[in-house]
């Protein structure tokens, strides 16, 4: 066999291609599987580290991994004495299988519909998809999610449980059902990205990684025909002008910088160019969450600074947002567009109207954004006072630290 | 300039809880130290080893499964390193991974005939 120096090896190919080995092994052997073959490709994964390690890697290492994982599973089943034909399955044959892409993103795809099954939760569903797809261990995603290691154990043994349970198999629905759970299947990657983005506790380095999972799910649907549309291409937009921001959007003490104040010039413009080539390739985004987002933070992302950010445009695109989803937080968010384009005074108006909202009087985004339109008319003690009542009903610390500071600038202003 | 072997033991209980990323940065880190401890741009010669074998004794008369019991002791690989004295081996060998996870590195003198 020829071979290569191991430094060529790509990064996060062990992770990658745990997944990748889980899935194939997984569809191959049976759902019941599913346990036996994690284990047996991370042995393999294991043995691969040790060999490869004295400077050689196998010509074709994703081959030589799922080869020595399936020989694993063979002798286990042969110990358990349970099929005897497995001693034939031909190692040549199923060499020649895993080498096709297409196959490979076939079983992916399958196994991301059923890891993303709606008859799981919203969180098993997470966790089964990083654990078995992402092939992260149980360490890296309670760390990742900031959760215990301990919960997210359990949680695991659980949600395979469940998953064994509802009895899904790696199939992709029907042509008329395929559509709709795709969106479910887009609602996970993108409750995963956000898992990684949302917050900026913890190891960046770990939560940048959720978000380049889910870009890289994201990628394997798009390979393929049949979940290749506008919905996921739009989240693939959204994803890359999001992320694209990444670095910019944390302090070097780890707080949040909103977007008034982010340095442009470290936004990734590698990232923006590849969100607006898939925004271009949408024809008819007006009923498409995703594409309405992608199109807002796109504005945001062309702009050279806060103030030539194009509101009129953003607050048009929110109006189509509200329209699809009526919920009281969209229209929170579209407070701030509609003060750029309309003035405070009228978006005071609008706030107003939300306060018959229950459930936003709880939360702080609200007070923080009337403290915003009381500082842009100048009556900055009703900004103070606003931006107290913020912190307090701000129920992350990070949020509270991020007020305070804001609370601080407005008592400076004040005296001067 | 004299030949000094490099027998590696153990490490595989630490090995066993490592995810695949951290299996890929232990790799990685091997294969730079293999580099580093090498006169030349390659990393030292050497190979690792299977832990299935056989003990042959008496011509074939007793044939084991080996090669021991005692899992610690299996050596899982070994390296052949270039040194001028017994302690530069020894300083050479400080910076083996195989430390993170409880393993030994024994260092042997090549006879210079």
């Amino acid at each position: 066999m020829s071979q290569k120096p191991v430094n060529q090896l790509v990064d996060h190919f062990f992770r990658n291609e745990f997944g990748k080995a889980v899935t194939l092994l997984t569809s191959k052997f049976g759902i019941q599987y599913l346990e036996i073959a994690e284990d047996a490709v991370q042995e393999a994964l294991g043995k691969a580290m040790q060999n490869w390690g004295f400077g050689k890697i196998p010509d074709n290492p994703s081959g030589w991994i799922i080869r020595v994982a399936q020989n694993k599973i063979i002798d286990y089943l042969r110990r358990q004495q349970k099929v005897f034909y497995a001693t034939q399955v031909p190692d040549q044959a199923y060499h020649e299988q895993i080498t096709s892409d297409e196959q490979f993103n076939d079983e992916m795809i399958k196994m991301i519909f059923a890891c993303c099954n709606p008859k799981l939760s919203a969180d098993y569903q997470i966790i089964l998809t990083l654990k078995i797809l992402g092939g992260l261990s149980i360490r890296e995603i309670a760390s990742a999610l900031l959760k215990k290691e301990e919960t997210i154990a359990k949680s695991y043994t659980r949600a395979k449980k469940q998953f064994q349970k509802e009895n899904l198999q790696l199939e992709l629905p029907e042509d008329e059902a395929i559509n709709d759970r795709l969106l479910m299947v887009l609602k996970t990657i993108y409750l995963l990205f956000n898992e990684g983005y949302k917050s900026t506790e913890g190891e960046q380095l770990i939560r940048r990684d959720l978000c380049e999972e889910a870009m890289r799910l994201n990628q394997l649907l798009l390979e393929n025909a049949s979940t290749n549309n506008e919905w996921s291409r739009s989240l693939m937009a959204l994803m890359h002008f999001q992320v694209a921001r990444f670095d910019s959007r944390v302090d070097e003490y780890g707080l949040a910088i909103s977007l008034t104040d982010q340095d442009r010039s470290k936004w990734d413009q590698r990232h923006i160019t590849f969100g607006n080539r898939y925004l271009t390739t949408i024809e008819n985004g007006i009923k498409n969450t995703y594409f309405i987002q992608a199109a807002i933070s796109g504005i945001h992302c062309a702009a050279k600074t806060w103030e030539d950010t194009n509101w009129t445009y953003i607050l048009m695109l929110y109006n189509h947002l509200y329209a699809l989803r009526p919920n009281p937080v969209v229209a929170l968010n579209r407070i701030y567009p509609f003060a750029m384009v309309h003035g405070a005074e009228a978006a005071l108006t609008e706030l107003n109207k939300l306060k018959t909202e229950s459930s936003l009087l709880s939360n702080h985004l609200l007070a923080a954004t009337e403290a915003e339109l009381h500082q842009q008319l100048g009556d900055l003690q009703e900004a103070i006072k606003l931006t107290e009542k913020a912190i307090d009903l701000a129920k992350n610390e990070k949020d509270k630290i991020f007020l305070s500071h804001k609370c601080e600038q407005l008592k400076k202003a004040m005296i001067l | 300039m004299k030949q000094f072997l490099y027998l590696f033991r153990g490490g595989d209980e630490g090995y066993a809880q490592l995810s695949p990323e951290e299996m890929q940065n232990h790799m990685a880190k091997w294969n730079e130290w293999m580099i580093q401890i090498s006169k030349t741009d390659e990393p030292v010669p050497g190979l690792p080893l299977n832990n299935e074998g056989k003990v042959v004794e008496k011509g074939g008369e007793i044939i084991t499964d080996g090669p021991y019991p005692e899992g610690k002791e299996i050596v899982g690989g070994y390296v052949i390193v270039e040194a001028n004295t017994l302690d530069e081996a020894v300083e050479l060998s400080k910076g083996c991974p195989i430390f993170d996870f409880g393993g030994i590195v024994e260092v042997r003198e090549a006879v210079d005939m």
